[in-house]
């Protein structure tokens, strides 16, 4: 290769925006991720064209991972269309020319952060989570050495202590979001935040997720088939977010992960396509092609 | 619009991109040039290189017109680039050695060998608000005292006609030098250091020795130097952790946030850390270094170019009890651009990390928390929305809220719990479970009221993409 041929494959645009050599990195971490479920893979982690903190580390397994022929879907808190998914949508199909969809149901690559997408996903699919922190251990420990020790021992007496103290303090265990798992019976791992109604998604699914902390460049997965349990006591029960009495003002869903509207004592799903779908017809009624047509016509818009 | 920007949000991020715009081009005034900012907004040019970790003046002035002069998003933009540019060649290995200086100076020494060549700097410029900034006016020379103090601060490489009459007349290139003696502390020096203080025709030497030189031969220097030639740890393509070698802890710094690396250092002398111990300058340096790659056909090195560097090299004053208290060690900073707070808070940051040998998390602090880009956008994804994550927490606090109704006041169970714990001698940290573990960092503070007013809006509309 000539220097002016190095030079030329600088200038041009690269397909998902990162240059060949950095993708197949991350593409390495992603394998050993798979290999080692629950295991921090670290990555170099490239600066992306968002901030840190911002979904870097899932874009970069998106962009990583995607093909021409994939379908994506981008979510932020369980919305297509906040400002943030929106962004990251943008950035990615301009830089690949992907189609994209808003129903889970046709996306072969769903980014998302804070959130599981309702309806169960498949063996064909891939969820790419972003991650603000993914070190499930950093409130009992600082010390990055020690905290390498602890999960390279499976030693995580102090996060069971740390529990039961919880515990016995407030009589329940308070931790809101991003609940600790422990995957494969080996490593135990930050749940991104989601909350916790999401936290049964990640045991023995069908899907494969893999996690991306692009400032603390780390990747991780939980592959299909894995299980992933919520650290809890054999008599304490492990408990989701729930509301007496709520459902989804909109499509009348008891059954999904509810936000409150305040002030109106009303309540809607977090995932607005799950809702849509629920408003529009009842799942089973919908044929196969009609899904198919609507997919096609989102991608047109 | 409110956070209703969070749904539907297409119209809203092209119209703030928009108003963006509108920055650059917009107002009475010209649109600021390129060639402008690179001359005249040198220091944050050189900043944003600096902490971009990439030697492209042009681009960062680029980058500092898009962004209004925001350093960190200026910083940013040019990292991201460099993510798009595949890895052509490693430079070779640059001697320090060559570093042609336009400005040196040895805090240590009155008269080191090699001049003191104090070039541009603000140091000994009156910190005066300059009202009139009549700098050009004054070259007639009828200038008052005020004045003049603006004449001292400013860049000597003007016109010669610009020049207050006399009072430049001793500066070079770069400015003034100071005059020496260069006598007084010699005593004991090589012949060869002697002799490297002036060019052979007499003019200011641009490469002098160094002050290390000085020390090496009065023999108080700890000896460091490897006999094996390991590559140094490429934090582009390798991620830094604790522990890692020296190489990978100076290019952290090199790229790091100024203001981080002058905090941490602070903060290690007054505030809480405590573990950075002051040093003394030997070295503080700025100039030009030359940039090689091998030729990819005939493997000759090439010169390709030049870069500009700041340099410090500080000595260390040992004084531990498993440490050779009878010498001295070395700290070292550089950094591209003209930035000599960031360098000088390097290398004491640098012997500091050396000297605590991974007792404390210095290394840790200095490795992992000191990325202009990582504080940043992490402390401004909070205003990302976080409504899924804070209902969580609403949830939780009415379920602590329902247990300790049924079994007592919250009091009375923390009472409890200390007492077991004092019992049991588990090591309790008060709280810090509930505060961080897994949700370190996410948002405490109340979602604005529209956040989740925009959801019940009815369908989400056809989302465009701007190709």
């Amino acid at each position: 290769m000539s220097v002016e041929e190095l030079a030329e494959a600088g200038a041009t645009e690269q397909f998902a925006f990162l240059d060949e050599s950095s993708k197949r990195e991350i593409r390495r971490a992603l394998l050993t991720a798979v290999a080692v479920p629950g295991y921090q893979v670290p990555f170099a982690s490239r600066e992306m064209p968002v901030a840190r903190g911002w979904g870097s580390g899932g874009l970069q397994i998106t962009l990583a991972i995607i093909g021409a022929k994939d379908v994506l879907k981008v979510i932020d808190q369980g919305d297509d269309g906040g400002v943030n998914a929106v962004n990251l949508r943008r950035l990615i199909v301009s830089t690949t020319g992907v189609s994209w969809t808003t129903d889970v149901r046709d996306a072969t690559i769903v980014q998302t952060r804070h959130r599981v997408p309702e309806e169960p996903m498949r063996a064909d699919q891939i969820l790419v989570l972003q991650v603000p922190v993914p070190e499930p251990l950093r409130g009992v420990e600082r010390d990055m050495r020690e905290l390498a020790r602890m999960h390279a021992e499976a030693d995580y007496s102090r996060m069971w202590v740390s529990l039961y103290e919880d515990l016995v303090r407030n009589g329940v265990i308070t931790q809101t979001t991003g609940y600790p798992v422990l995957v494969n019976g080996r490593y135990v791992l930050a749940t991104t935040p989601v909350p916790r109604w999401d936290v049964p998604h990640f045991d023995g699914s069908e899907v494969l997720f893999l996690f991306g902390a692009g400032r603390e460049k780390r990747v991780y997965a939980i592959p299909p088939h894995t299980r992933a349990e919520p650290l809890t006591f054999e008599d304490v029960e492990f408990q989701v977010e729930r509301t007496e009495g709520a459902a989804c003002a909109l499509c009348g869903a008891p059954e999904a992960y509810l936000i409150e509207v305040p002030g109106r004592q009303a309540w809607v799903c977090s995932d607005t396509d799950w809702c849509e779908r629920n408003r529009a017809a009842p799942r089973a009624a919908r044929s196969e092609a009609e899904l198919t047509e609507t997919a096609r016509s989102q991608n047109r818009a | 619009m409110g956070y209703a920007a969070a749904r539907g949000g297409i119209e809203a991020i092209l119209a703030a991109e928009e108003l963006v715009l509108r920055r650059r081009v917009g107002g009475s005034s010209a649109k600021l040039e390129i060639a402008q900012i690179m001359e005249r907004l040198g220091s944050t040019v050189d900043r944003v290189v600096g902490e971009g970790g990439l030697w492209a003046p042009e681009l960062a002035a680029l980058a500092l017109r898009q962004t209004e002069g925001d350093i960190i998003e200026a910083v940013q933009l040019l990292r991201s680039y460099r993510s798009t540019l595949p890895r052509v060649a490693h430079a070779v290995v640059v001697d320090m050695s060559e570093l042609e200086i336009l400005r040196r100076i040895v805090p240590a020494y009155r008269s080191p060998p090699g001049p003191q060549l104090l070039g541009k700097t603000l140091d000994y410029v009156g910190r005066i608000l300059d009202t009139n900034d009549t700098y050009d006016t004054a070259a007639s020379g009828e200038a008052g005292g005020t004045d003049r103090r603006g004449k001292k601060g400013r860049d000597a490489g003007r016109s010669a006609k610009t020049r207050g009459a006399g009072q430049m007349a001793d500066r070079g290139a770069d400015g003034a030098h100071i005059a020496v003696d260069r006598t007084a502390d010699l005593a004991g020096v090589s012949p060869e250091l002697r002799r490297s203080e002036q060019g052979p025709s007499g003019e200011l030497d641009r490469h002098p020795g160094r002050l290390l030189g000085v020390l090496a031969s009065m023999d108080l220097l700890v000896e460091h130097r490897q006999t094996d030639d390991p590559d140094p740890f490429d934090i582009t393509t390798q991620p830094v952790r604790p522990g890692v070698p020296r190489s990978a802890v100076l290019s952290v710094m090199a790229r790091a946030e100024t203001g981080a690396l002058v905090n941490l250092w602070y903060r290690n002398v007054l505030g809480p850390d405590g573990y950075v111990h002051e040093i003394t300058l030997g070295e503080v340096r700025h100039g030009r270094v030359p940039v090689r790659v091998l030729h990819p056909h005939t493997e000759r090195a090439v010169t390709i170019g030049t870069v500009r560097v700041s340099e410090v090299e500080a000595i260390e004053d040992l004084n531990g009890p498993d440490e050779e208290r009878d010498r001295f060690d070395i700290g070292y900073g550089l950094c591209f651009g003209h930035n000599e707070r960031k360098v000088i808070a390097m290398a004491n940051l640098d012997i500091a990390v050396r000297r605590d040998k991974g007792a404390s998390m210095l290394e840790q602090s200095v490795v992992m928390t000191t990325d202009g880009l990582d504080s940043s956008g992490f402390l401004e994804h909070l205003k990302l929305p976080h409504y899924v994550t804070f209902r969580s927490m609403v949830e939780r606090k009415q379920a602590v809220r329902a247990a300790t109704a049924s079994v007592g006041s919250t009091r009375a169970r923390e009472t409890a719990a200390t007492a077991l714990a004092e019992k049991t001698g588990t090591a309790m940290a008060q709280g810090r479970f509930a505060d961080g573990a897994g949700s370190a960092g996410q948002i405490t503070a109340p979602v604005s009221g529209d956040c989740i007013d925009a959801q019940p809006r009815g369908p989400v509309l056809p989302l465009e993409v701007a190709k």
